[in-house]
């Protein structure tokens, strides 16, 4: 790239050599109208709007398309672009409805913004208007076609970065559409951003439709949490409630992307199931309280009770503040046992594999080797980088135990089911190791090699730039810690790097502030001990728990004294709980999120918290204050956030073996699909009508059925059977929105 | 009359390989696959005969040639554009027809000058017959060995492809012609890069019309400085004009350059008895409309033609005697670009529904004295400001008829019928 400087409206700007115009304008601030370009998708120059005159050319040339070259003399606001730019907008208006009253994108339209500027107040046109019918796309963005400029940005976004043909322009002349090929809708996992890129009312969000104009909103800034990115978006609220989120742009960590679960889960904040009053159980009797009678009910219960029989468990979602509280309360009242781990086979084996690459580092690789994940819908954001990278030619090979639908191809596709885990990838590990001469440990000298390992054992030692990754379906796995070290030591052999991206959420938070058990019990242990006293925040053992019907059963005895710190209520909460102290949600609090390149990232809360519910960092401060612990002096939540970032955590290194496992001949993956990952998003009504979200099939090869005798159209733990041959032998893939069952 | 593409068109058995060669067909394919010519000597031939592409735009087609990156690596392409879809033109649809291994003869030669060992001929999809001819040619020009891979062992590659289109006007663009070609929708691209940078499948490019490669063999034959003697200064060479309209003997004529346009009539047999010619469209229906006073006037050369105002296009000539209502012409007109459109950019969207809407209205006796004003301010718009030329091709004609038949235009707006009182046979 070579540094070029040019003339735009007389000052001199600089460049790069094939820049073009309309990028290094916006660099310098020249604002230059527009409509089809966006900075992150390719050029499509077909709306006009951007035309400058470029001396020396007669006709005006688009800003977006023209590369700038050295001494060229721009002009964007003389009377030649001028002229072109008023027709430009003159054209685009003849058939737009000017429905602006009605339309949702008034007060941030693009058309509408230009429009002011560069339209004239009376049309010249006094034909008919087209109007066309609209198709729907899904439960998440409303069309009204009538009003789009066909600009493309949708279907660009949709081919170059969800990696979905879905939207695309049919017809030709004035009959030219922007729809579906198929009237199945938008089926993807970040569909939402057509909504932004969409400058008009053409898409819009459908759950914020009619809700409350633009300009009445104040813009928050936050981040979301439900995965290991954090991206930044905008809350935007109205008269104490969020009415919607969006992007915010910020390059290193979401660009200017969100994922529709990021967009959309807000909804769950006004779900009828949240739990907005504190609330204790008198003989087996609900009875709404006050604070006050409800943090007495709670600390005497606590009291009661010895510290070693203390539990406490947490949501991986939980905001730093809360974590770092609820593990100093713990560990004040001398117990050790607590944990976020609760949907892990074996919580004593927990995949430590350190993530070694950043999101933007993604985008270089050039070989991705996912091990245990169905990336693009457990981390969205993550994947895209992987999408990206591919684009650029990047190779993909999976080690999975059924066939998922990546947005991009898979060159070397291993099946496994979690017993015949550790076998494939020693046998990746040992083809490496051979490959380059390397010393064979032990554990690798009787293991058979294949030639799908060999295939993706030479895929990683040809690429200079390569990553492993290790998705959360390695929790289902007893032996998640081996199969985390066997991805360490491919890593290793093939000089990549990795990344963990085993546990979501704020799980990077959990560990900061060693959230789990040092010498105590872990979340599966704590059910089987006979504990007295349980604290919960914001856990539903219905979803959260591997063993969901013991942990109930635990919860559920007499002895067991319970708090459940909970943004929502639910039947089972209901039933074993003795105290319910009603918990501010996401945006309801402030906090802190730390993502998978171990940045923490704080946020102010959005609205105030629903109901009586209050944040979690107030209530835990004031629970421990009741409970006499020292410590406790804080008055806001950067004062908590300052001491939980001030920690080192104990990095505990033990060596892993690699051994022979104890499984059982059928094993079951439980995946949630991505709007049943957390709480909120179980809540938010919209997610949950998308294709995505109605996501429920147990998968099972037919050899496998036979075995467990279960037909096409039975239940696997209440989840209907599909018998297909896109699944590893041997195990029964469960990816469903649905609580967990026996 | 009839030197270059049509010189065999009065043989038995035109299209044949045998009658191709049996008048020096092949001769310099030949003399290229010995080594006896190199690209240098062929673009120092082709720059001197004054050949301008004949699809329309007049590019001179050695200067085109030598934009290619000859000697960059990878693969590149050279492709004929056959979708002759301008309303008023036939003439490549007759090349195909009767010359086609002129046209083979032509890319084989563009193909070893550029370093392109592919070729594409992207036929109009209503040419079934031509469709047909070229394909035979095709395959007599590979069973005598001229096509192929190391032809006649002189390390000379060339495979040439046929493709024929799905009928739409715009694919007549170069680059919606490619976009086409790849099997995507047909739509243009802008521009910069150029197809000779980044062509067909993302790899450098060359696209020429189909008179324009049929013309090459005959240029290296008998030489540059031959053919430019054949025409005039700045419009080397004969070309072909399509004749229709109001004449008796509507047809294809191979004239050298500059002939006058009233010769060029009389080839045509002249307007019918008792017409009066009244307008000529000289280039296809792109090009702007000339009174008979100012096409009379006219050479058929690129340099006459502009000066009367107008363009020779591809040589396309709608002839118009007095029994035609420019109205109802210029509305049919309308029409077609509304039609073809592709709707890619705006102006070329919108601004051809407008224009035939505020048209038909006038026809429909609804017209108001300000659409001719609104007319001429829609079509000003439009111009210069599209991806592609059908945006101006759209504009000019209404410009050109408004300006040169004002007069008619508000007759029929004040009166709600057309100041034409002649009727015409034809309808």
């Amino acid at each position: 790239m070579v540094d070029i400087e040019i003339e735009i409206d007389g000052s001199v700007v600089h460049g790069h050599s094939g820049e073009s115009i309309i990028s290094i304008a916006d660099r310098e601030g020249i604002d230059i109208p527009r409509f089809c370009y966006h900075k992150k998708l390719s050029v499509a120059a077909n709306c006009r709007m951007c035309l400058v005159d470029v001396e020396g050319n007669p006709k005006p040339q688009p800003a977006c398309s023209t590369p700038a070259s050295a001494g060229m003399r721009v002009h964007t606001n003389n009377e030649k672009a001028k002229a072109s730019q008023k027709a430009v907008m003159e054209f685009l208006l003849i058939n737009h409805p000017l429905d602006c009253p009605i339309c949702d994108q008034g007060g941030e339209c693009e058309l509408q913004d230009v429009a002011m500027e560069y339209g004239s107040d009376v049309s010249k046109f006094n034909e008919g208007k087209r109007i066309v019918a609209d198709k729907g796309i899904g439960a998440l963005i409303q069309t009204d076609m009538t009003r789009c400029i066909h600009c493309t940005r949708c279907v660009r976004f949709g081919a170059e970065v969800a990696g979905i043909v879905e939207m695309g322009a049919t017809g030709r002349g004035e009959e030219l559409k922007i729809e579906p090929f198929l009237s199945e809708g938008i089926q993807s996992e970040l569909s939402g951003n057509m909504i932004d890129v969409c400058p008009v009312g053409a898409l819009t969000s459908k759950p914020f439709r009619y809700e409350v104009r633009s300009w009445q909103m104040n813009s928050v800034e936050s981040v979301a949490r439900h995965d290991l990115v954090g991206s930044n978006i905008f809350t935007q609220t109205h008269k104490g409630k969020v009415k919607r989120v969006v992007a915010r742009d910020n390059e290193s960590v979401n660009e200017t992307w969100i994922s529709d679960r990021d967009r959309f889960s807000y909804e769950g904040l006004t779900n009828e199931n949240r739990a907005l009053t504190p609330k204790i159980k008198v003989k087996g009797e609900w009875q709404e309280v006050s604070w006050e009678a409800a943090l007495e009910a709670a600390t005497s219960g606590i009291k009661k009770n010895s510290a070693e029989a203390f539990g406490a468990l947490a949501s991986k979602n939980a905001t730093l503040e809360e974590l770092y509280l609820l593990q100093k309360l713990t560990r004040g009242l001398g117990s050790e046992n607590l944990d976020t781990r609760l949907d892990v086979a074996n919580p004593s084996s927990t995949s430590a594999l350190e993530t070694t690459i950043s999101l933007a580092e993604l985008e270089a690789i050039d070989h991705a080797l996912i091990v245990n994940s169905y990336l693009r819908l457990e981390q969205p954001m993550i994947n895209h980088r992987i999408r990206k990278a591919t684009l650029n030619g990047a190779k993909v090979s999976t080690v999975n135990s059924l066939t998922f639908d990546f947005n991009y191809r898979v060159a070397n596709s291993v099946l496994s089911a979690p017993q015949n885990t550790l076998a494939t990838l020693s046998g990746v590990l040992k083809a490496l190791l051979e490959a380059n001469s390397l010393a064979l440990p032990d554990y690798l000298k009787d293991t058979k090699v294949d030639q799908a390992q060999i295939d993706i054992a030479s895929t990683l030692s040809a690429a200079e730039n390569a990553v492993v990754v290790l998705g959360e379906q390695v929790n289902s796995n007893p032996c998640a810690d081996q199969v985390a070290k066997l991805v360490t030591q491919i890593a290793k052999a093939s000089n990549s790097k990795t990344l963990n991206a085993s546990a979501t959420g704020n799980t990077l938070a959990a560990e900061k502030v060693s959230f789990k058990p040092n010498g105590g019990l872990n979340a599966a242990q704590m059910f089987t001990a006979n504990l007295n006293t349980f604290v919960l925040l914001d856990v539903y053992p219905t979803y959260d728990c591997v063993d969901s019907t013991a942990a109930i059963e635990d919860l559920s005895r007499d002895d067991a004294f319970v708090v459940a710190i909970n943004s929502f209520e639910d039947e089972s909460v209901l039933g074993f709980a003795d105290v319910i102290l009603p918990l501010a949600s996401f945006y309801e609090t402030s906090g802190t999120h730390i993502n998978i390149e171990n940045v923490a990232q704080s946020y102010g809360a959005s609205v105030k918290a629903a109901g009586d519910s209050k944040p979690g960092w107030k209530v835990l401060k004031v629970l421990a204050d009741l409970l006499e612990l020292p410590g406790f002096d804080y008055t806001d939540s950067p004062q908590v956030a300052d001491d939980a970032l001030s920690l080192s955590p104990n990095v505990a290194t033990s060596e892993v073996d690699i051994i022979a496992m104890e499984v059982p001949n059928i094993a079951t993956v439980w995946q949630y699909t991505p709007y049943a990952s957390d709480v909120l998003t179980r809540h938010a009504q919209s997610l949950q009508q998308t294709q995505i979200g109605q996501i429920s099939e147990a998968v099972v090869s037919a050899a496998t059925a036979k075995i467990l005798e279960l037909s096409q159209g039975d239940c696997y733990k209440g989840v209907p059977v599909n018998i297909n041959e896109t699944v590893a032998e041997g195990c029964v893939f469960v990816h469903t929105n649905q609580a967990r069952q026996r | 009359m009839n030197e270059v593409c049509f010189k065999n068109i009065d043989k038995e058995n035109p299209s044949s390989l045998a009658t191709y060669e049996a008048t020096g067909g092949y001769s310099v394919w030949r003399k290229i696959l010995h080594g006896e010519l190199s690209p240098e000597a062929i673009l120092g031939e082709l720059k001197t005969s004054g050949l301008r592409g004949r699809g329309g735009a007049g590019f001179p087609t050695g200067l085109k040639w030598s934009f290619m990156p000859r000697n960059q690596d990878g693969q590149k392409y050279v492709v004929c554009n056959s979708d002759e879809g301008e309303p008023g033109t036939c003439k490549d649809r007759d090349i195909l027809r009767f010359n086609p291994h002129s046209v083979i003869e032509g890319m084989a030669i563009a193909g070893y000058v550029m370093g392109a060992t592919v070729g594409y001929n992207y036929i109009r999809g209503e040419f079934m017959e031509p469709y047909y001819r070229f394909e035979e040619a095709l395959k007599e020009a590979y069973d005598a060995g001229l096509l192929g891979c190391d032809i006649g062992d002189s390390e000379v590659n060339f495979d040439l492809h046929t493709h024929l289109g799905a009928g739409a006007y715009i694919c007549g663009e170069e680059t919606a012609l490619l976009e086409s070609l790849e099997g995507k929708k047909g739509q243009p691209r802008f521009k910069p890069p150029f197809p000779a940078n980044v062509g067909l499948y993302g790899m450098p490019t060359t696209i020429n019309n189909t008179e324009s490669f049929a013309s090459v063999p005959d240029i290296l034959a008998r030489g540059g400085q031959w053919f430019a003697d054949l025409g005039v200064p700045n419009s080397g060479g004969c070309k072909l004009f399509s004749v229709t309209g109001h004449v008796t003997k509507p047809a294809n004529f191979e004239i050298p350059m500059g002939t006058p346009f009233s010769e060029l009539l009389e080839m045509a047999g002249g307007l019918r008895e008792g017409r009066t010619l009244k307008a000529v469209i000289p280039g296809g229906s792109s090009t702007p409309v000339l009174p008979a006073e100012d096409a009379m006037k006219m050479t058929m050369d690129y340099d006459s033609i502009e000066q009367v105002g107008s363009m020779l296009g591809a040589g396309s000539v709608i002839v118009m005697d007095d029994t035609t209502c420019m109205v109802a012409a210029l509305t049919r007109l309308a029409h077609f670009y509304y039609d073809e459109s592709c709707g890619q950019c705006t102006p070329c969207r919108e601004g051809t529904g407008w224009m035939y809407r505020v048209l038909k209205r006038i026809m429909d006796g609804q017209g108001k004295m300000q659409d001719l004003d609104l007319l001429t301010s829609v079509q000003d718009k439009i111009m210069g400001n599209t991806i592609c030329a059908l945006g101006d091709a759209a504009a000019m004609p209404v410009e050109s008829f408004i300006r040169h038949f004002r007069d008619e235009f508000e007759y029929y707006i004040k009166h709600g019928k057309s100041m034409v009182t002649k009727v015409n046979s034809d309808g």
